[in-house]
């Protein structure tokens, strides 16, 4: 057996949110059963996208904020592959925004968390784009991502989670990993999870997070309702956590962009490039170009 | 199979009415076709093109365009020629205008027995050699629709430039067909409105001769397309890019060409993303390229450091443009090198190449793709406007001289052999042998953080100082390897010239009409760029008493990089920098040598 790279120990403040969604990344890939070498974690820049260090499967450690980009580059180059990206508040909606907004118009099968702690940690503090009115003097207004991602009109898997409940949490990136997996689109996870150091709001969040799938009117294949459930949420002091779309199976043309290009799902990593397999197609197009 | 288009019945095809003289016989000739966006002119050169293709000549066209859809001046002047060339004639022959302001601008370019064509439905002229013919008067009339005035304008050019009757028509039915009867139908009428208006004008048909060459299987071709067709047959899968003059059709091709080869080419949000998402693919082990421009690559920057220190092989198409900022998107710069050579924040190996000709877009690209995998990291493909846009004529791309080149990537049998896979092993010469993810039985960490052999983030100051070696050495051990330059003239000559690019042809064309007047020089066109090529240019600048190093840019960027490699060869480098946005013509390189 041939010796490759170990995880490393985390480097995380002990109680840190992020824990939990390791542990949740961990088991739900164990329950879907990914092979780790055909698992590919793409990580941000922060404290949160160090994730792919912490686990044995394939990493990317990707510039600030193009996370999106280069996990999409990987699915779209190799489509069996099982590629999750995985990164902050900051990365995602700050420096990362315009590629946050187009992988849901993409709509390529990979499954995106976003560790939310409303804060920059590895900075040491400052406000972050979900950070509330009065954080560290923040004086913009908290964006929020599930109504955005339910503002673009395309059939993507959309949720959100707490990790102070952990198993909820497997369970939700169980359903979105086979989301991804039986080639069905794009699936975006926020998981709210807190900075005890600069940022600790274990305890409020807990109060405050209302699973929407026990509201009246839930209906996650329904996405002006959610919107409404969601605001009213909001407007009520709570967090709306849980399921928030889960577009029906596609039925004539496909959903993901990977089936759109690549019907078969042999992707430009697994074409033979080879002259001698390629020849006579080569000799065709280049007369073809003339 | 021709139609019954043609409602105008035949008409003399022999030398015009009062041909007072006999027609000059032309062996390289231009003609400009001038007027707004939207009047046709690139549709006219098309035609001439392919006319003059077919008459053996090779054909090399330039266009003057604004960045707008449609309106403000354009043109584009087209030389055909009995040698091979790849440079703006100096002087023009015919002028044909839609436009007073065409004509205002051509007339700077006319030669001394140059004429004008022009549309006196829209203006009038009162200068010699100008003739003046109704042309969209004439088409709105009779045919309808007064947008086939280019095509009107053709037939005149024909007369006047004595084409064969035949073989003009032919043309049109090669160029119109597909696009149905109808448009077949009023194209071939409104050639003859304008070879019958010219051919009832005294003093115009059979003003020259065009004699024939033997150029043979010649196709029109431009820079973006080499390169696109390049990427496919070095086995590239993988391409992301984002709009951009002039590089858009380095995309457009491969969109068309691609998929059937289980490829990908997407549009990206922008840049950031177009070179983030071939790092991705690049890691997943597809050949992976992006194309650009100047403001695309200051973009881009952050991601081609990126992907040298994570090393995963990345090529990049720069067709350069007028810079810096936006510059003048639709016009030819070559002021990209310097901060290519010296891309980034940090410090990191890249290779950058630069092709002088289509066909050695075509090698190029291949070898750069090569040389990115191999290497495992960046390759800049520098372009330039007019290699990227201008249209020549070239032979069909040669696959023979075509490898696609393993590089390190391991077999089964080889890394099931190993004890330990390290993504970042230490090796002689810089790169690591490697496998792409969904390999059994093994995994791996890619980080543009600095790392250790195993990916891991590493700020231990002595594998920090073993990393920079790994990856900086690269450039030294590769040196060699790279594609070296093309030599061209007398090898024992004592003045030189040094280029990349595109000045490729007038650089050619200067050298021939100083060996006409007795002066043998040498050229050394550059392929290589980056790592500076010293084996190669010092040998070179010991042969000659002085290099003009003829460069599109303000500072003499080439020339810069030269002296800095090779200080002890100073005194002998002079530039020639030209930087208004047009290619050079030979003559300003000839006057620019006695100036210097």
């Amino acid at each position: 057996m041939v010796q490759s790279v170990k995880s490393t120990p985390s480097t995380w403040c002990p109680g840190c949110g992020d824990f939990g969604t390791l542990a949740s990344v961990r088991n739900a890939a164990k329950e879907v059963g990914i092979p780790p070498h055909e698992e590919v974690l793409v990580g941000g820049i922060g404290c949160s996208g160090g994730i792919h260090n912490f686990l044995d499967v394939n990493g990317i450690h990707a510039l600030h904020g193009r996370l999106l980009a280069q996990a999409i580059g990987v699915k779209l180059a190799n489509p069996k592959l099982t590629v999750i990206a995985a990164g902050g508040d900051g990365d995602g909606y700050a420096i990362g925004m315009g590629h946050f907004m187009h992988a849901f118009k993409k709509n390529v099968s990979i499954l995106y968390i976003v560790m939310n702690n409303e804060t920059y940690g590895l900075t040491k503090g400052q406000a972050s784009p979900t950070s509330q009115l009065g954080f560290e003097g923040n004086v913009e207004n908290p964006f929020d991502a599930i109504l955005t991602a339910l503002s673009i009109p395309a059939p993507n898997f959309i949720a959100r989670t707490f990790s102070g409940d952990p198993r909820t949490m497997t369970q939700v990136f169980v359903e979105a990993l086979k989301f991804n997996r039986e080639n069905r689109g794009f699936a975006f996870v926020e998981d709210l999870s807190p900075c005890v150091t600069y940022n600790d709001t274990f305890k409020e969040w807990r109060q405050k997070v209302v699973d929407v799938a026990k509201l009246p009117g839930y209906d996650a294949t329904d996405r002006k309702a959610m919107f409404r459930l969601c605001l009213e949420t909001m407007d009520s002091g709570k967090i709306p956590i849980g399921v928030m779309h889960r577009p029906a199976p596609a039925v004539t043309t496909p959903n993901a962009l990977e089936l759109k290009l690549l019907p078969d799902l042999v992707g430009p990593a697994a074409a033979d490039i080879g002259l001698a397999a390629n020849l006579p197609a080569y000799q065709k197009l280049l007369k073809g170009a003339a | 199979m021709s139609t019954s288009a043609s409602q105008t019945g035949p008409l003399p095809t022999g030398s015009g009415p009062a041909g007072t003289r006999a027609p000059k016989e032309l062996s390289d000739l231009a003609v400009m076709i001038g007027g707004q966006g939207g009047d046709g002119t690139l549709t006219v050169s098309d035609l001439l093109g392919r006319y003059f293709l077919r008459r053996g000549l090779y054909v090399y066209t330039s266009r003057n365009v604004l960045s707008r859809i449609r309106g403000g001046h354009a043109d584009a002047c087209i030389r055909a020629c009995r040698e091979v060339t790849a440079a703006v004639k100096p002087e023009v022959d015919l002028l044909v205008g839609f436009d007073n302001e065409a004509v205002e601008l051509g007339r700077k370019e006319l030669s001394s027995d140059g004429a004008i064509i022009y549309d006196s439905s829209v203006f009038q002229l009162d200068l010699p050699n100008a003739y003046g013919f109704p042309f969209a008067t004439l088409v709105g009339g009779q045919v309808g629709q007064p947008i086939y005035k280019n095509t009107a304008a053709y037939g005149a050019i024909s007369v006047m430039m004595g084409f064969d009757p035949q073989l003009t028509r032919e043309v049109i039915e090669a160029r119109f067909t597909r696009r149905g009867p109808e448009a077949l139908e009023k194209n071939l009428k409104a050639l003859e409105i304008g070879r019958k208006a010219a051919l009832e004008r005294a003093g115009v048909a059979d003003r020259w001769k065009v004699l024939a060459g033997d150029a043979k299987d010649q196709v029109l071709t431009i820079g973006n397309q080499a390169v696109a067709l390049g990427f496919v047959v070095g086995g590239g899968r993988f391409f992301a890019g984002y709009p951009i003059t002039p590089a858009t059709e380095v995309m457009e091709y491969l969109m068309r060409y691609l998929p059937a080869f289980h490829g990908v080419v997407r549009q990206a949000e922008d840049e950031l993303a177009a070179i983030n998402m071939v790092i991705g693919a690049s890691y997943a082990g597809a050949r992976v390229m992006t194309s650009t421009s100047g403001p695309g690559l200051s973009l881009m920057t952050e991601g081609i450091g990126h992907a040298s220190t994570a090393e995963l092989p990345v090529v990049i198409a720069d067709c350069q443009r007028v810079g810096p900022s936006t510059g003048e998107p639709t016009r030819h710069e070559q002021s990209d090198l310097s901060h290519l050579a010296n891309l980034g924040h940090g410090e990191y190996p890249r290779f950058i190449l630069a092709p002088g000709t289509v066909d050695d877009c075509f090698q190029l690209t291949v070898d750069a793709l090569n040389l990115a995998e191999h290497w495992r990291l960046p390759v800049i493909l520098l372009l330039d406007q007019a290699l990227c846009q201008n249209t020549v004529s070239a032979p069909p791309y040669d696959l023979s001289k075509v490898r696609v080149e393993p590089g390190l990537r391991l077999s089964a049998e080889k890394l099931n052999a190993l004890e330990q896979y390290k993504y970042y092993q230490f090796t002689p010469d810089g790169p690591s042998p490697y496998t792409p993810p969904g390999t059994p039985g093994v995994i791996a960490q890619v980080t543009g953080n600095e790392h250790d052999e195993w990916g891991h983030v590493s700020v231990n100051p002595t594998n920090r100082n073993r990393m920079m070696d790994k990856r900086m050495g690269k450039m030294v051990h590769a040196r060699d390897q790279l594609p070296g330059p093309r030599m061209y003239g007398d090898p024992k000559a004592k003045v030189g010239f040094i280029g990349f690019g595109s000045t490729w042809g007038p650089i050619r064309e200067a050298q021939e009409t100083l060996r006409q007047g007795g002066v043998g020089t040498n050229f050394f066109q550059a392929r290589t760029l980056f790592p500076v090529q010293t084996h190669t240019l010092s040998p070179f600048l010991e042969s000659v008493d002085v290099a003009y190093v003829v460069e599109h840019n303000y500072t003499g960027q080439y020339a810069r990089l030269i002296r800095e490699a090779l200080p002890q060869h100073h005194a002998k480098l002079h530039s020639i920098l030209k930087y208004d946005g047009h290619s050079f013509r030979s003559p300003e390189i000839l006057r620019a040598m006695k100036g210097a």
